[in-house]
């Protein structure tokens, strides 16, 4: 790291910590009511306990369960479908406005019919989620077949490049790239289908535990759950990042 | 080389390009000029198949393997280095990889970029992505080579030099050349035949001019021929008659 970045970073800390220290100082000085917004180191305490006695470990892992079946399962349908809506036109016209429909209508609001079919176990986690991704990931394949710079087929072409080459020269590539770009937007859109499927009906996630945090009126234990849901999503999404800088270092 | 007779290029039911009739005799430097909308590309486009006419034939001499095309806008596979986009055509061919791509730096190394093979085109200039994909049509050893306006895009210098160092090639190799240009004196200057081509819709084939400047050429002393200045002027008065009746009809 340069000495420029290392200074942008301890800038960053510095105001980072400032700012806890300020929160704290207005709770502690009872300027805030600790009930609504309990000090940083009140959070922190709560994290602590969370994690000393272990039970988080299977909220955490009820959530990202849903969460990753149904990005994995999101992104497979979508692609597929969008694969096919492009390369048939009879069934792109029918599968377009349908999930023009889906895209526009908050997908989130399924999850309590959901319930319903699928029960309050990890299912119906998965549904919502799949739902969310698998239109998301339906245009950016779709578009992304049919948006293919029209110049680089006829450039293939006039190479001598048949059906076979311009799928793995030209569309495989330029698919790639869309899906990988929007693979971020999708690791946010997991957890968020994951844990309000578990607000609305389930017996584990941390979906759960935010909503047994709310009806206690727990603001701490709020605060130390939305910490552990932020945290695990950056880290997925730094991973999905990763792998887009790699795959797409032409860019 | 190429026979282009009774040619007719359509748009939604409208002639652009009307009973065209154009050769190209081996080893010749053909130039075709013309105002926009004459129907040049799309001429070219029809040669290589990626149009259908309407009416008329183009006879080709060799396979359609050893025709090779430089669009106007290069269009380099923004996700391959350049030395993979140079070797893909001879991959495309059934040349395994390794040899592909060893003959496609020799390639870029005779266009100058022998640094550049691993870049990606996003981190090439303008004029080098242009000589990629000008390595990329050359290293096919085409007999034929077609070229609708290929470096219009580039500043003055960069495209002086490469228009040089792509008419040393030619004449070397004995390329035959067809090239859609706006640019009169360039199409006079690379040229052994220049033809004039009408003011579209419907436009059709005027003058066939042959240019008398002896070869090899260095395109800045082809200027100084006493050819080319009458040559340049008629060129000039025929073109501007041809754009000056279509506007009295119009």
């Amino acid at each position: 790291m340069s000495s420029k970045a290392t200074g942008l970073a301890a800038r960053r800390l510095a105001a980072l910590v400032i700012g806890l220290g300020i929160w704290e100082a207005l709770v502690r000085l009872r300027l805030v009511n600790p009930f609504y917004i309990p000090a940083p180191s009140k959070v922190a305490e709560t994290l602590v306990t969370l994690f000393a006695d272990g039970e988080i470990w299977t909220h955490i892992e009820a959530t990202f369960s849903a969460a990753l079946l149904g990005l994995a399962l999101g992104v497979v349908v979508g692609a597929a479908l969008g694969t096919a809506a492009a390369l048939f036109p009879r069934l792109g016209e029918i599968l377009d406005p349908a999930m023009t429909v889906l895209n526009a209508v908050p997908r989130i609001i399924l999850a309590p019919l959901f319930v319903i079919w699928f029960g309050i176990g990890i299912a119906s986690k998965v549904a919502v989620t799949f739902v969310l991704i698998a239109v998301l990931f339906f245009f950016a394949i779709y578009s992304g077949i049919k948006e293919v710079d029209q110049r680089l087929i006829d450039r293939v072409r006039t190479l001598g490049g048949g059906r076979a080459v311009l799928l793995r020269e030209v569309y495989l590539p330029a698919v790639t790239a869309w899906g990988l770009s929007h693979l971020k937007i999708a690791v946010g859109f997991a957890f968020t289908g994951a844990v309000v499927g578990e607000f609305v009906a389930s017996s584990r996630g941390l979906g759960y535990l935010l909503s047994f945090a709310q009806s206690t009126y727990n603001a701490a234990l709020t605060l130390a759950l939305l910490l552990v849901v932020i945290v695990f999503v950056f880290v997925l999404f730094s991973l999905a990042a990763a792998l887009e800088k790699r795959l797409l270092r032409w860019r | 080389m190429l026979d282009v007779s009774g040619l007719t290029l359509s748009y939604g039911g409208e002639p652009v390009l009307e009973g065209a009739d154009l050769r190209v005799e081996p080893g010749q430097f053909v130039s075709l000029v013309g105002p926009s909308g004459s129907g040049k590309s799309s001429l070219l486009r029809a040669i290589i198949g990626l149009q259908h006419p309407s009416a008329g034939t183009v006879a080709l001499d060799v396979d359609s393997a050893d025709v090779g095309m430089l669009f106007q806008d290069d269009a380099l596979l923004p996700w391959r280095s350049a030395v993979d986009n140079v070797a893909l055509g001879l991959r495309i061919r059934g040349k395994a990889r390794q040899p592909s791509r060893e003959e496609a730096e020799a390639w870029l190394g005779r266009l100058g970029l022998a640094g550049f093979a691993e870049r990606f085109p996003r981190a090439l200039s303008g004029g080098q992505r242009k000589r990629v994909a000008l390595a990329q049509v050359l290293a096919l050893e085409p007999r034929l080579l077609l070229m609708d306006e290929p470096f219009a895009a580039l500043d003055a210098i960069v495209r002086h030099r490469i228009t040089q160092e792509l008419l040393d090639l030619v004449e070397g190799k004995k390329i035959s050349v067809l090239l859609v240009t706006h640019d009169l004196e360039e199409a006079i200057v690379l040229s052994d035949v220049v033809y004039l081509l009408g003011q579209g819709p419907r436009a059709r084939i005027r003058q066939r001019y042959p240019i008398p400047i002896p070869r090899p050429r260095d395109i800045v002393k082809a200027r100084t021929n006493p050819t080319f200045a009458p040559l340049l002027e008629r060129l000039w008065q025929d073109l501007s008659a041809e754009v000056d009746m279509t506007r009295r009809v119009a």
